[in-house]
């Protein structure tokens, strides 16, 4: 019934749609939150988007996986494999910074009980 | 095999720690100090060779993973190392009564910011661009909240979430460079830039901008950089404003001059800059603590390079070369002198200047403040005034202007300063200098009068850096050939 949904340009128009929406969301997050943690999620939405429109948009469902065999084929019917490697490294790097501002998060708030980004303003103006 | 060594050896250093460890206490800070010296050593001798340096290392061709030395790069990997021994050698006097807690992670760190430092300069891909994007912002949060007060983690914080919206604007902009070229090689992407599509081209443009401009901090992205000025340690300071931004401003330009040479982008960038410095200096006039104001005039003297670097003819990027130079070693020796009089004074006040008992600290500082401000005699002068000459004559009049007001608003501040050392009042007890720390302080300071004597020492050097920086058809078929 939905066969017509397996074409590759209505996949990308519709992922690109969909991560354009999660981006203006972590960002509308990102202005609005106040609480660090929820800063963080906003912020790893907007990143996920971005990886999510990537892959999206370069994969295609009718070629195969990037593996040199009998089994898969051609290679010039194969999906190309450097996008996700880089997006299995940003997802890496996205999370090794995400956590480390989650324990400067910890580490503050034992220190002065602040959650609060607007209320973060020990140093003068 | 030579410029792979300014990245390899740091980030070796840093998996080498836990086995350098078992050596005893000291052997990571000797270790590293005699590494980096070798690296400073290494740097010098391709300065001083006869020939331009050109060196490309590609990495299997359909990786196309390639770092380009050639003598753009070269003059900031030399500035980087230099720097960071300098840092090293002062700190291994510093730690005798100062040292910080748990001194290998520090090393570690200090190893790694410099590792990414210098392979955002060599880099010639753009996704390994954005991956020493990340580790040198990495690095550069966990050393401003090192000290773990609420400042310091108040700083780190505001560090990280700028540096991390930051990297979600560059990684959106390398897809979409990637899904419409097909490659992460800054050469061949230069060379097909031109064909896409006007708004794709408008886009990355955009993205591109933010994704650096906080990194480059400029107005009105660099809310933050004052705050992390202010929490961060002063001896860490000095990385930021002599390293870290040096680096980004580089790779920003590199891809500016390769991808988007256009007249009107750049004419907008030079307004930036000029808006940017302008903002910094009015904000820096009624600060009355030392390590925001110095911040401030950071940020004055970064969007100065910024808006040299945006003209893109040849005179105003060597000009660029000098200030940075200029500015690198004026802001070392300020925020080590801050260091040595925030052991005694414990405040960062300018008041606190008042009190200072020390000739030769107040004499240094002095001169780092006259060549911040582009007196005659010292380096700054020269990059300001190559600045101010190239802007007549590309006709740029009324950004002459703002960056001559600008430059005025900063004489005041600095004059102030000056008058609070000089003036006649309690003076505390003497402040103790080491002998290594005086050895340093004289060296930069030397350095920076006889770059201001003679300038041409080093002017053909830099000439040539720009004029490599500026010819991107070279840097192209160069890379393209090396692959």
């Amino acid at each position: 019934m939905f066969e017509y949904l397996n074409q590759p340009e209505i996949i990308k128009t519709i992922v690109t749609i969909g991560s354009m929406t999660l981006l203006f969301i972590g960002l509308f997050g990102l202005l609005t939150q106040k609480h660090f943690i929820k800063i963080f999620i906003s912020i790893a939405i907007m990143e996920t988007s971005v990886f999510l429109f990537f892959i999206g948009n370069i994969f295609n469902n009718t070629f195969t996986a990037p593996i040199i065999s009998e089994r898969f084929g051609d290679v010039s019917k194969m999906n190309d494999p450097i996008p996700h490697a880089m997006i299995l490294t940003a997802i890496v790097i996205g999370m090794a910074v995400l956590a480390l501002g989650v324990s400067f998060a910890i580490e503050y708030f034992k220190l002065t009980g602040n959650t609060e980004i607007d209320k973060m303003n020990g140093m003068k103006h | 095999m030579s410029s792979l060594l300014f990245i390899a050896l740091p980030l070796l250093f840093g998996f080498s720690t836990p086995i350098l460890n078992k050596f005893g206490k000291n052997a990571v800070v000797y270790v590293s100090t005699l590494m980096q010296t070798f690296l400073l050593y290494l740097a010098l001798t391709l300065l001083s060779g006869n020939t331009a340096p050109i060196e490309i290392i590609s990495i299997a061709p359909p990786l196309g993973i390639s770092f380009v030395l050639n003598s753009a790069s070269l003059f900031f990997v030399a500035l980087f190392t230099f720097l960071i021994t300098l840092f090293s050698l002062y700190y291994l006097s510093h730690r005798k009564t100062h040292a910080y807690k748990n001194e290998t992670k520090f090393f570690i760190l200090l190893n790694m910011l410099l590792a990414s430092s210098i392979g955002l300069v060599l880099s010639s891909d753009i996704f390994n661009i954005y991956v020493f994007f990340e580790i040198a912002g990495i690095s550069a949060y966990i050393l401003s909240a090192y000290k773990k007060t609420p400042h310091a983690l108040e700083a780190g914080l505001k560090y990280l979430i700028t540096g991390a919206i930051a990297s979600v604007f560059l990684v959106f902009a390398i897809a979409l460079i990637y899904l419409n070229i097909g490659s992460l090689n800054l050469a061949v992407i230069a060379q097909t830039f031109e064909t896409l599509p006007y708004n794709i081209k408008l886009l990355i443009s955009i993205l591109l901008l933010i994704g650096f401009g906080f990194k480059v901090e400029i107005f009105p992205l660099n809310f933050w950089v004052v705050d992390v000025y202010e929490g961060s340690t002063s001896l860490v300071n000095t990385l930021f404003s002599g390293i870290v931004v040096k680096a980004y401003l580089f790779v920003f330009f590199h891809t500016v001059y390769l991808f988007l040479p256009s007249a009107e982008f750049s004419t907008f960038l030079i307004y930036l800059g000029a808006l940017s410095m302008l903002v910094a200096e009015i904000a820096g006039l009624r600060q009355t603590n030392l390590k925001r104001l110095f911040a401030y005039s950071s940020l004055g003297q970064v969007a100065l390079i910024f808006t040299a670097f945006a003209m893109q003819n040849q005179d105003a990027i060597q000009a660029a070369l000098f200030i940075a130079f200029a500015h690198s070693v004026a802001k070392f020796i300020i925020f080590l002198a801050l260091t040595n009089i925030q052991k005694e004074h414990k405040s960062f006040s300018i008041e606190t200047l008042k009190e200072l008992n020390s000739p030769f600290l107040r004499s240094v500082m002095l001169m780092a403040m006259l060549s911040l401000l582009g007196i005659p005699l010292f380096a700054g002068f020269v990059g300001k005034f190559l600045v101010l000459k190239s802007l007549a004559v590309s006709g740029f009049l009324d950004v002459l202007f703002i960056i001559v007001f600008a430059s005025l608003l900063e004489a005041v501040y600095y004059f102030k300063l000056a008058g609070f050392m000089f003036s006649k009042g309690e003076k505390k007890e003497p402040l103790k200098i080491g002998f290594t720390q005086k050895l340093l302080y004289s060296l930069l300071a030397f350095l920076l009068v006889l770059i201001g004597v003679a300038p041409f020492l080093i002017s053909d050097f830099l000439s040539e850096s720009a004029n490599v920086m500026l010819n991107t058809s070279v840097y192209i078929s160069n890379l393209v050939g090396g692959i």
